[in-house]
């Protein structure tokens, strides 16, 4: 990519945006088919209102598939943020969220969400570039994860009586 | 007078210890996520949504409140002391009060910005105590004509009016629309795009879509494409006004609440429009080596006159959330949807069946805007450390939070997944420029508005000419294409304005 794609989203990933509304659209009116019109009183029945989404995404959708093709899209903001996305970062954090996701259940609220800390805090870290070699970062951002997972686990579940999933059934881990 | 003494009820309610400690929370917690970037009013009250399972329905009222507008004091703190700032609302307010933070007048400017909010805030409530009574008399004449047209009204503007581009608005407005088609219909409790799923038949919870389009998103966007930004830290200055500081903010402020209140109080939502006037109507009865002060040393009026708007117009909101139960912004739809997890649904029977509750929370508005006065003059300081906190820690530690809300409202690991899901569809929205508002609005009132339409064209038996034959729901069928031409036109002859 040379430097002046960079700076927006270019128009062929604007087609790619367009195009998965009307896929959505389409999907919608999939579903509509199988929604009963039984409307009574009412004129129109419970499959009025997604018919009639469906239809306007479709038509947003190619809207703007025209657009992405006859220059991009219309009205943009400058993109804050410099231009070449950081995938790297990206992948850290996606991996915390989704560890999160699947541990929190066995390894309870506190680890689980210390976990997702470290890693997400691992790729803001390298996104900016920070030279985070060695342990301490990394013992530094679990210490700092768990001082915030562990009293609003605690706040939550003791004061608001919130269910939260613990590694032990004492409330307290 | 009636109006006196249940004010005065709901000052007994909100002055409980227990409820002014919420209301401080509340308030300390809004300024905070308001100072915060990546965070803000909704996305706050939306990860505290889950609190609704247990605390009752007065006090995270009050809290909510207290959130809501304690956001709207400490976003003018960032939009002044960083050169970014941090939700449209402050956008205006960053212009001038940047520019007199250059100039080494952040104090000044940080003061007249707090000591304004406080003035339209304090204004503002005093038109909610007098006017929503009124409000939900009229409004009990309303039929469901009528009240689709309202919320009509409210998604043309959400969607097609504020904001960048009318397509693609209308996009988000669907998309949201189509979220709050999951479940069950309200009226034959048909199921609809439920997949077998039994969970969904109770729909998708907006904690999930707010937390997921709000918080993980902006972490997501900040991982990716803003690790290198730098941000520039105006240095602070003694917060205090001199005299003539006074004699020129104390008039912008009273013409800013003037503009912003009305805004406000119509289902048309919005603080964009309410403040970029204030700040046009400013810098034209500027006069002189005022006037050259906008835009280069930073004018004073420029700050205080959008502040006050903006306060005014969110304050004012409430009217339309608590009277017709139509929210505008995405923290009111939140709101509602705390409402509704009470089982309560706002419109003018509220002020009637719920009174207790609503004059608390109008009491609490009082009360809490002294508290963020207090909050914000003399530790303002305090609140400028957030400033501090690096950006790792800060993302990573929201997304704690995000985990708090998403899972402790149904406990459910695969709504953690579905998070994830809608954090990147935020990512994607944000990065081609789709605003989100529409999508929590569309969800939220998309069913109410569904229900209001079925049942009117029940009372039209079958026809839809029942919206043309009632002279209220005509008028409103009105303004509804006025809101969609005018702005248009006026586009068209305005840029010489600013």
């Amino acid at each position: 990519m040379n430097q002046h794609t960079t700076v927006a989203p270019s128009t062929r990933l604007q087609s790619i945006v367009g195009g998965g509304v009307i896929v959505l659209a389409l999907g919608l009116a999939a579903g509509a088919v199988s929604i009963p019109s039984n409307a009574g009183y009412a004129g129109v029945g419970p499959n009025f209102l997604p018919w009639l989404v469906a239809v306007a995404l479709l038509l947003c959708g190619a809207f703007m598939v025209y657009e992405a093709r006859t220059g991009g899209f219309r009205d943009m903001e400058e993109p804050t943020g410099d231009g070449a996305p950081y995938w790297g970062g990206f992948v850290w954090m996606s991996a915390g969220l989704l560890a999160n996701a699947a541990l929190i259940t066995t390894i309870g609220f506190i680890f689980s969400c210390a976990l997702c800390f470290v890693l997400a805090a691992r790729g803001l870290r390298n996104a900016q570039g920070q030279s985070a070699r060695g342990l301490k970062p990394w013992l530094s951002d679990t210490v700092t994860g768990l001082l915030i997972a562990a009293p609003v686990y605690w706040m939550f579940t003791q004061f608001l009586a919130i269910n939260l999933p613990g590694l032990t059934q004492g409330g307290w881990l | 007078m009636d109006i006196w003494n249940q004010l005065l009820q709901g000052f007994m309610t909100a002055g409980t210890p227990v409820n002014l400690l919420w209301a401080f929370v509340g308030c300390a917690l809004g300024t905070a996520v308001g100072v915060l970037p990546g965070i803000g009013p909704a996305t706050a009250v939306a990860m505290l949504l889950p609190i609704t399972a247990k605390v009752d329905a007065t006090a995270s009222m009050i809290f909510f409140a207290g959130i809501y507008y304690g956001a709207m004091y400490g976003g003018s703190t960032t939009s002044i002391l960083l050169n970014t700032p941090g939700e449209t609302a402050s956008m205006v307010t960053a212009m001038e009060g940047n520019k007199m933070a250059k100039s080494g007048r952040a104090g000044a400017a940080l003061a007249t910005s707090a000591i304004g909010s406080f003035v339209a805030g304090t204004i503002a409530t005093v038109l909610v105590t007098l006017f929503a009574p009124v409000v939900a008399d009229f409004a009990v004449k309303l039929g469901p004509p009528e009240y689709f047209m309202l919320m009509l009204l409210a998604f043309t503007t959400v969607s097609a009016v504020l904001g960048q581009s009318a397509v693609r608005g209308l996009t988000a407005l669907f998309v949201g629309l189509a979220a709050g088609l999951v479940g069950m219909d309200q009226i034959t409790g048909q199921a609809r795009y439920t997949g077998g799923v039994p969970e969904l038949l109770d729909g998708i919870e907006i904690v999930l879509v707010a937390v997921g389009l709000f918080a993980v998103a902006e972490a997501l966007h900040a991982v990716l494409f803003e690790g290198k930004v730098v941000e520039h830290e105006n240095k602070m200055s003694r917060v205090s006004m001199t005299r003539e500081d006074w004699r020129r903010s104390i008039p912008a402020w009273l013409r800013g609440t003037a503009i912003g209140a009305p805004f406000g109080c119509i289902p048309a939502g919005g603080t964009e429009i309410p403040t970029f006037l204030s700040y046009a109507a400013e810098k034209k009865l500027a006069k002189g080596s005022n006037l050259a002060e906008f835009g280069t040393k930073g004018a004073i009026e420029g700050v205080a006159g959008p502040e006050a708007a903006n306060n005014a117009t969110v304050t004012a909101a409430l009217i339309p959330l608590l009277t017709l139960g139509i929210p505008v912004s995405n923290t009111t739809a939140i709101l509602l949807g705390a409402f509704q997890n009470y089982g309560i649904q706002p419109g003018p029977q509220l002020f009637t069946s719920s009174a207790a509750l609503v004059w608390a929370l109008i009491a609490s508005l009082y009360i809490g805007n002294v508290m963020l006065l207090v909050l914000n003059l003399p530790l303002v300081g305090m609140w400028v450390k957030l400033l501090k906190v690096p950006k790792p820690q800060l993302y990573a530690g929201i997304l704690i939070f995000a985990t708090v809300g998403a899972y402790g409202m149904r406990q459910s690991a695969f709504d953690l997944f579905l998070l994830y899901a809608i954090g990147v569809l935020g990512l994607v929205m944000r990065r081609f420029n789709f605003p989100t508002a529409p999508v929590v609005v569309g969800m939220i009132l998309g069913p109410l508005a569904e229900a209001q339409f079925r049942n009117a064209v029940s009372i039209g038996e079958g026809s839809a000419m029942v919206f043309l034959q009632r002279p209220m729901s005509l008028a409103l069928l009105l303004v509804v294409l006025a809101v969609l031409v005018l702005p248009r036109l006026l586009r068209r002859r305005a840029p010489a304005l600013l």
